[in-house]
């Protein structure tokens, strides 16, 4: 998420767990046990709770993977079937976040060192959010940008690697917004996490019946069969391929997306509105 | 007998291997050894099993104690053997019966007067447990977060008295099912 600073983007975040299906028995196992190894108290009301960890953009290496000479979970494994969101993305030292790419690929963690090894489960959903530039007003409608140079912004989107900005399947800007609408939405009551909840469960449901597992797992084989095109859409990715020079990952990873927004939309195949819609998430490789 | 051997497990990533707590008692200078790779924390165990024996009204055998954590070539870590290792001392001098401790598996730390405290990592050990089919002695503490394994015995304790009368079958802790929630 990218947009300028106060637009939204950490409460966004902050509020994913809430419309996030409930974890299985299992799963819940798992955290629960990540947390009961760091040795972190948690509460036996809300253990089936996704987590959620925040950690801060000061966190080091070891810190977000885990490590010690007596290995121990790090953040991500804290984040076990759970979201793990890193506020000001660009802020992180730039060798941590690299550390993160076989994890988020992998699902899980092999700490080695000299003495012993130890594996922990990783499989997290990673939100992350950013200003466009230094001062955080770059593009922005309502205030000016306090002279950073197009130069300098680019070169602070660039400190999230190509490889990094690849495995991020959704990609928005989150503007500031006009007065009116601020204005406005003092008064108008919005849509609550449990409507949102409520689709997203529908969609779940329909992902589980299909293939037994969540989008986000589906395999080669599974994909040719659930995630198949219309000849439009055929087209429309070879259009995209071409332009943004899309990694074989990227084009698995939109597949994936398209076929959760047609989920969402409780359409049985995936139309070309749904794949231009998941295209349109891949913003920065466009920038 | 001057042997016994009890049951603990020691913590490798989320995973709790079972690890045996082998006691011997032998004759000779008075000494307390503990082997099998134990770190800090398992080393000063011995200091506070000696003080919550002494302390709870038993006897601290004046022999050389051996203890073995098996596998021996598996760091161990953290103060979690503690009671494994004071129980063993108690069946291995004959102050417990010979086959008290079977069938189960003891977790925790001790206090110099003998109270048991919590540890960390309760949660994987109770999920190995369960697939031994053991019941799993642990502080007090450590209920909540073991209660969240389905079909497991668990025995609550606050005290090492509390396990000892447990384990001669003199005063039976109350049991807590598992799937509590």
């Amino acid at each position: 998420m990218m947009g300028p600073p106060g637009s939204g983007k950490s409460m966004l975040a902050s509020r994913l767990p809430g419309i996030l299906p409930p974890l299985t028995e299992e799963e819940a196992l798992q955290s629960a046990a990540v947390r009961s190894v760091a040795g972190l108290s948690f509460d036996v009301a809300e253990w089936q709770r996704r987590p959620f960890r925040a950690p801060h953009h000061t966190a080091s290496g070891a810190a977000l993977v885990g490590g010690g000479g007596q290995p121990r979970p790090g953040e991500i494994s804290l984040a076990h079937n759970g979201v793990l969101f890193l506020d000001e993305l660009p802020e992180f030292d730039k060798r941590v976040l690299e550390v993160l790419r076989e994890p988020m690929e992998t699902g899980r963690i092999l700490i080695s060192r000299a003495a012993r090894q130890a594996e922990f489960p990783a499989d997290f959903q990673l939100v992350a959010a950013m200003n466009p530039c230094p001062c955080g007003y770059a593009n922005d409608a309502a205030r000016a940008c306090a002279g950073c140079s197009r130069e300098l912004a680019a070169r602070y989107q660039r400190r999230i690697s190509g490889p990094l900005r690849d495995r991020i399947d959704i990609q928005i800007e989150v503007p500031g917004l006009p007065r009116q609408d601020l204005l406005d939405g003092m008064q108008r009551k919005a849509e609550d996490s449990a409507c949102v909840r409520a689709r997203v469960l529908a969609a779940w449901q329909r992902q589980l019946t299909r293939q037994g597992g969540a989008n986000a797992r589906l395999q080669q084989d599974d994909m040719t069969r659930h995630c198949a095109l219309p000849a439009a859409g055929q087209q429309l990715l070879a259009g995209a391929i071409d332009k943004l020079g899309l990694s074989a990952r990227a084009l698995h990873r939109i597949l994936r997306v398209a076929r959760t927004i047609a989920d969402l939309d409780a359409s049985t195949g995936i139309e070309p509105h749904h794949l231009s819609e998941a295209i349109g998430y891949r913003r920065l490789d466009r920038a | 007998m001057a042997f016994a051997s009890t049951v603990c497990r020691a913590a490798v990533g989320v995973t709790a291997p079972a690890v045996n707590v082998e006691t011997h008692l032998a004759n000779g200078l008075p000494a307390f050894n503990i082997v099998g790779l134990p770190e800090k924390a398992v080393q000063e165990s011995r200091d506070r099993v000696r003080s919550a024996l002494i302390n709870s009204g038993f006897e601290f055998p004046a022999r050389r104690i051996t203890v073995n954590l098996a596998p021996a070539d598996l760091p161990k870590q953290g103060s979690r053997f503690d009671l494994a290792i004071a129980v063993g001392i108690l069946i291995a001098s004959g102050q417990l019966p010979e086959h008290a401790a079977e069938g189960y598996e003891l977790i925790g730390e001790l206090s110099l007067a003998g109270a048991l405290r919590p540890v960390n990592g309760i949660l994987p050990m109770a999920l190995a447990t369960r697939a031994r089919d053991a019941g799993l002695i642990l502080p007090a503490e450590n209920l909540d977060e073991a209660t969240l394994v389905n079909g497991i015995a668990l025995y609550p304790a606050a005290h090492l008295l509390a396990v000892t009368g447990h384990l001669s079958r003199q005063q039976p802790l109350q049991a807590a099912a598992g799937g509590a929630c």
